[in-house]
């Protein structure tokens, strides 16, 4: 288990993306799922930081958990902002992504953007910390039998 | 992240280099906005840039709503396959031209 600590401001977001890509890279995921990861995390960490942190005048870290293990490599996200449940949030529907760019309302996007990208998203509370992960497949699925 | 704008042939070009996430959005977002104002034809060179988070797409949302009041075109250049996926995944992607060169951009406008 790999645990980074980043102060918890958008100045933190590269080195975020560096040490997942590392993980990612040494844990042999292929270069689209390796984006598809970096996109999720870089989204959710972008909400701890602006939502969590700063629009509630707080401020604190952000814990990087990083492990791999039957193959399957595991990024979560720690902090102490005010608990926040990404999947609870009203995500955008088929009829917000049929909306002609024009009309369609800024934002949104961005937990589509990570539950589309990863092969699983869990989200808990525990002690007063957010733990969001997010979960690749690092080897072919096994035929069925 | 670097944002830059010129004038090729007439045709305006914003070109971003490195990664486009919520920190460096804005940066992209005064470039751009700045180099759209009273355009038509407009070109955004994205082959150097290797991240592009949903605050970029925002940004590339912004330029496209300027642009398409003047019933005007975007077209993006060098969008790799990632970044590519992300805007389909979106629905943005069928907006905007996409092409692989200014080269190419650059006689697709002329030729619209």
């Amino acid at each position: 288990m790999e645990r980074t600590t980043f102060p918890g401001t958008l100045d933190s977001l590269e080195g975020i993306r560096l040490v997942v890509k590392e993980q990612a890279q040494q844990a042999g995921l292929a270069k689209k799922p390796t984006y598809a990861l970096l996109l999720a995390v870089d989204e959710i960490a972008t909400n701890i930081i602006t939502h969590g942190y700063d629009e509630n005048g707080g401020s604190g870290p952000v814990d990087v958990l990083i492990s791999h293990a039957d193959g399957k490599l595991s990024v979560t996200l720690e902090d102490d902002a005010v608990a926040f449940d990404p999947l609870k949030h009203t995500l955008p529907d088929e009829q917000f992504f049929a909306q002609p760019l024009e009309n369609r309302p800024i934002g949104g996007m961005g937990i589509h953007l990570t539950l589309n990208g990863v092969d699983e998203f869990k989200y808990e509370y525990v002690n007063h910390r957010n733990r969001n992960t997010f979960i690749m497949k690092t080897e072919p699925a096994s035929a069925p039998a | 992240m670097n944002a830059t704008s010129s004038t090729v042939d007439g045709i305006t070009v914003i070109t971003a280099e490195g990664s486009i996430d919520s920190k460096t959005a804005s940066a992209f977002e005064s470039t751009a906005i700045g180099a759209v104002q009273g355009q038509s034809q407009v070109i955004i060179d994205l082959t150097k840039v290797d991240f592009l988070s949903s605050a970029g797409l925002r940004v590339l949302l912004v330029a496209y709503r300027q642009v398409k009041a003047r019933n005007g075109k975007v077209v993006l250049v060098g969008t790799s396959e990632e970044i590519q996926d992300v805007m389909s995944d979106t629905g943005f992607l069928g907006y905007f031209v996409t092409v692989d060169t200014l080269a190419e951009g650059l006689a697709t406008l002329k030729a619209a």
